[in-house]
């Protein structure tokens, strides 16, 4: 029996370019074009984009990062420009994620090596970039505009702009023709709100992607995906102020009790399948990058993307 | 004394004898826009004089177009300025110009041309616009000015000199054209777009010192056109130029352009973000409360002459928090005044009404209902961390100057926790709140084709929408439609909409084709009709923060109400909180409306189930609250004995009793049309 998937909605997922190829004006082999959906993900394999993006997260100063993923990525760890390649070469990622956590540092104020690092990661790999910029509101302004202007051309997604500080960002994207990381703890309301301030400053809806904000599985996650679920019914209703594509990052999964206390030989297998079911659960909620920070969860959600594209085709659902 | 209307006359025509002698061709470098503001106005791009003349009778003669052309060909033929004059400035340097303003580094741009009298008078300007956060472009006789008075200039002291004389004054606009292009969406050509965002978007002051030649007065008056204050000081008259003294032109000028300095951090000890909105503080969390019907507590905000009030001040009249017992209840009254040049009598209760999101922004703070409703919790947490009374105060005078800069130049806050003091104030509030339902009172539903939305509480209901008609205000009893105009004209994305109301589908239900589209739409596709005047068919969703709910009572197939403050149980065998709980959150449940008290007294209370005949039973301090209004409105409609069988907790605790009551009164909705 024929049946309507696109129910009787009438919204569809703004486009967002992220990467420019040389065609376009910049450096990355690829460039993907999310979004576009009339309905919820993997209903058709027809519908929206092919399958979700993976991202791999990385970062230019590890003191912070995860013990666990220092561990497995060894030496790489402290050579963030060969950290992306093997994002790219090794590991299969769709795109590279870099986290300045290097601006974490106490008075950080060498904003020139943030120039840098972008740089030598952008020549590095030829996937296109998500960068996640300072976490310190008072050097904002500079780190984002380095960020922005480094990467000219290269249709960045910049993060990650929040209802208290997005303005740096909104200009860097501005400035520099990147898109944004709209980030909301977990609250449709407060997604909404920040989409109209993004909006209200000049960035276009084509420029944003939404962070809902991702908690564990286990650790909640249940309220990330509700609130997943009603940004897309109501953009699919018809809201276009939350009508852009979603982005999940599953790092709180690296911390969680489960991963901590696991015995040695356990652990690494513990922390990929939490990341991996945390990730793929994002996925079916509507998400169309999810970002991963152990290299082996990167295979296990392609296999599963592909399996529920080629699924749902052989089982004859519309 | 130079006479600016005689001056800018000859000016032009001179600007139109020398733009017709342009001989050369020419391009500045580092650009993608040509001859920016000839490329932002027509499209055009501008290199010889047969596109120069072109552009310059499209544009009717304008003197900023003359102005460029006759300078980018004589930067062709003459070379650049020396350093350390920038002249025409590269696009990368304006990415990063633009970066700052959308970053909100820089809060606007400031030109200043011509040759100050004095060193010293263009060096105070000059730091007085560093010190407010402006980016200052200069040409002319100011820039060695400056610099013999051992002024540093250059991008990192946000004083940048153009040029060496007042001409170069052009690249301020060529600069505000490239941003408009750049960050503002303005397509080349779009002269409409580029005035709107000059005027609106561009935060920019023009400040002229003596010395300027005809064409270059000709120059600076054509920037009136992008809605730039064009502020003089000595040697002008006539003309449409501010005449200013120097100790106060930054301030004027910035004044004229809505550009203000920021408050950003709130100097209390607890946090304080919209993060905090959502939460609760339970009994066994809080140190001390304020009304909620436990003691006498309201909020008033009001408008004050601008000279009556000292700006951020807060004082406390009573008993400060340390002196409270924990786990008491106390009195409170919020009183707010605020001054602003734009600022209404007619926006009081908008701002008032902000109040509540404003308390819950703290941390330890909690606020719920309005005016002489509210009820406020202090949390022992953020007490043990030093909150007091005063700090709440705070925390308002700074939120109401952040989210309203353009509204309010000054707020006060008095918060009292004296008893006799707080009843005597709240007196005066009741009459004030009286005189805004007043000014509502005549307004007629079927006069007016836009009603209103509020959408405040979807950050806890998230598909709840009230509508708001002149005769049914927000269930909440703050918001009436005057209220709802206001709200919008003050913030038009705001959470009050207008709503076109359509074509009927129900007269007596009132239900609207265009309100039931707007209301689907609002409530994400949940809701798909609404009928405002009806509890039974399709009622108007609750929030959570109604005065009063109506329901149904099958048994004496009429309708009762209760108000928040009732405490008992109703005869429908539910306390009001019972109720509440059953029907809030944004659902829409037939048989049940959320209202304010105020809508009782509406010509259009009930309609949809056949007029107030239909009202059996109300807690008695609600009827004795609306006695005298009630019975004047049940003679107009032509119940003059209605009101006395209207029961109450006292004559009817329960549905048995009221149906034995309702008999024995001969209650006309015995035998009106079956509700079910």
């Amino acid at each position: 029996m024929a049946f309507d998937i696109n129910f009787d909605w009438t919204g569809s997922i703004s486009e967002v370019t992220l990467g420019a190829t040389k065609a376009q004006g910049g450096t990355r082999s690829v460039s993907y074009t999310i979004g576009r959906d009339t309905t919820l993900p993997f209903l058709s394999p027809d519908s929206g984009t092919p399958s979700p993006l993976i991202a791999f997260e990385i970062c230019d100063y590890p003191v912070y990062w995860s013990p666990l993923i220092r561990k497995y990525c060894g030496d790489l760890c402290d050579h963030v420009d060969q950290w992306a390649t093997a994002a790219e070469k090794t590991y299969g990622a769709d795109m590279v994620r870099l986290h300045l956590t290097s601006t974490k540092q106490r008075n950080f104020s060498d904003i020139a090596s943030v120039g840098k690092t972008v740089e030598s990661v952008l020549s590095a790999t030829s996937l296109p970039l998500i960068i996640e910029g300072s976490n310190e509101p008072k050097i904002d302004s500079e780190v984002f505009q380095k960020c922005g202007e480094s990467a000219q051309g290269e249709r960045l997604l910049l993060g990650t702009a929040e209802a208290s500080r997005y303005r740096s960002i909104a200009a860097a994207a501005l400035a520099y023709n990147h898109s944004v990381i709209a980030q909301s703890p977990i609250d449709i309301n407060l997604a909404k709100q920040l989409n109209i301030l993004l909006k209200e400053i000049g960035v276009q809806r084509d420029h944003i992607v939404i962070d809902p904000y991702t908690g564990a599985l286990g650790y909640g996650f249940e309220y990330s995906y509700s609130a997943m679920e009603r940004i897309r019914f109501s953009a699919l209703k018809g809201d276009t102020d939350l009508a852009m594509p979603m982005i999940c990052s599953s790092a709180d999964t690296l911390t969680i009790k489960e991963v901590r206390e696991a015995d040695e030989k356990g652990q690494d297998e513990m922390a990929i399948k939490w990341e991996f079911y945390t990730g793929f659960a994002a996925a079916v909620a509507g998400s169309e990058i999810i970002c991963v920070r152990h290299p082996e969860t990167i295979p296990m959600l392609k296999a599963a993307f592909a399996s529920l594209r080629n699924g749902a085709k052989s089982a004859g659902v519309p | 004394m130079t006479d600016v209307s005689q001056a800018k006359k000859t000016g032009e025509d001179r600007l139109k004898a020398t733009i017709s002698s342009i001989t050369h061709t020419f391009t500045y470098e580092e650009t993608a826009y040509h001859l920016p503001i000839s490329y932002a106005l027509t499209g055009i791009p501008v290199h010889d004089q047969k596109a120069a003349l072109d552009v310059f009778a499209k544009t009717g003669s304008n003197p900023l177009v003359a102005s460029e052309c006759i300078l980018a060909d004589r930067t062709a033929t003459n070379g650049k300025d020396d350093a350390p004059f920038t002249g025409f400035i590269s696009d990368t340097v304006i990415r990063k110009l633009g970066y700052s303003l959308v970053d909100g580094s820089i809060l606007g741009l400031a030109l200043i041309v011509g040759t100050p009298k004095s060193a010293d008078r263009a060096s105070a300007i000059c730091r007085e616009l560093q010190e407010k956060y402006m980016l200052t472009f200069l040409a002319g006789g100011v820039v060695p000015s400056l610099s013999g008075a051992g002024v540093k200039l250059g991008l990192d002291y946000r004083l940048i000199p153009l040029g060496s004389t007042p001409a170069y004054g052009i690249h301020f606009v060529d600069i505000i054209a490239r941003v408009a292009m750049m960050f503002g969406g303005v397509t080349p050509g779009d002269i409409h777009r580029l005035l709107t965002y000059a005027a609106e978007r561009a935060k920019a002051i023009v400040i002229v010192f003596p010395g300027l030649s005809d064409e270059e007065i000709a120059l600076v008056d054509g920037m009136r056109v992008l809605g730039f204050p064009i502020l003089s000081l000595d040697d002008y008259t006539g003309g449409e130029w501010i005449a200013e003294k120097p100790e106060s032109v930054v301030r004027t000028g910035m004044d004229l352009k809505g550009i203000r300095v920021n408050v950003t951090a709130i100097p209390i000890p607890m946090g304080c973000s919209p993060a905090f909105e959502g939460k609760s503080i339970r009994k066994e969390e809080m140190y001390v409360e304020f009304g909620g019907g436990r003691s006498p507590a309201f909020e008033l905000l009001r408008m004050q002459p601008v000279d009556a009030i000292e700006d951020g001040k807060v004082t406390v009249i009573g008993p400060e928090i340390d002196s409270m017992k924990e786990g008491s209840a106390n009195p409170l009254a919020i009183i707010i005044d605020v001054a602003g040049k734009t600022m209404k009598k007619d926006y009081e209760p908008v701002l008032e009404r902000r109040i509540h999101n404003f308390v819950n922004y703290g941390e330890g703070s909690w606020h719920v209902a309005q005016r002489d409703l509210i009820w406020v919790r202090i949390s022992k947490e953020v007490v043990a961390k030093g909150i007091k009374i005063e700090h709440i105060g705070k925390l308002l005078a700074s939120k109401f100057r952040m989210d309203f800069p353009q509204l309010l130049d000054a707020v006060a806050v008095t918060l009292i926790t004296d008893p006799d003091k707080v009843l005597a104030a709240k007196k005066e509030a009741e009459t004030v709140y009286e005189e805004r339902d007043a000014r509502i009172k005549g307004m007629r539903d079927a006069d007016i084709n836009t009603y209103y939305s509020c959408t405040l509480c979807q950050t806890f209901a998230p598909n709840h929408v009230c509508v708001i008609t002149p005769e049914r205000p927000a269930l909440c009893g703050a918001i009436s439609w005057l209220d709802g105009k206001i709200a919008f004209e003050m913030s038009p994305s705001g959470a009050n909409q207008p709503i076109e109301k359509g074509s009927v589908i129900n007269e007596l239900t009132g239900e609207y084709e265009g309100v039931n589209r707007f209301v689907k739409k609002a409530s994400h596709g949940e809701i798909e009709r609404c009928a405002l005047y009806s509890v039974m068919e399709y009622p108007m969703t609750c929030c959570g923060c109604f005065e009063a709910i109506a329901l149904m009572l099958p048994e004496v197939n009429g309708i009762m109400v209760v108000n928040r403050e009732f405490k008992g149980i109703t005869p429908s065998g539910m306390t009001f909180s019972t109720l509440a709980g059953t029907i809030g959150g944004g659902a829409q449940t037939p048989g049940f409306a959320g209202i304010s008290k105020y809508y009782i007294l509406s010509d259009k209370f009930l309609q949809g189930e056949g007029g107030i005949e239909r009202l059996v039973w109300m807690p008695a301090q609600l009827r004795e609250e609306l006695r005298p209004r009630l019975i004047k409105k049940l003679e107009e409609w032509g119940h003059p004995d209605l009101f006395d069988k209207i029961a109450d907790e006292s004559n009817a605790a329960t549905i048995e009793d009221l149906i034995a009551y309702l008999e024995s009164v001969h209650h006309p909705a015995r035998s009106m049309k079956p509700l079910m």
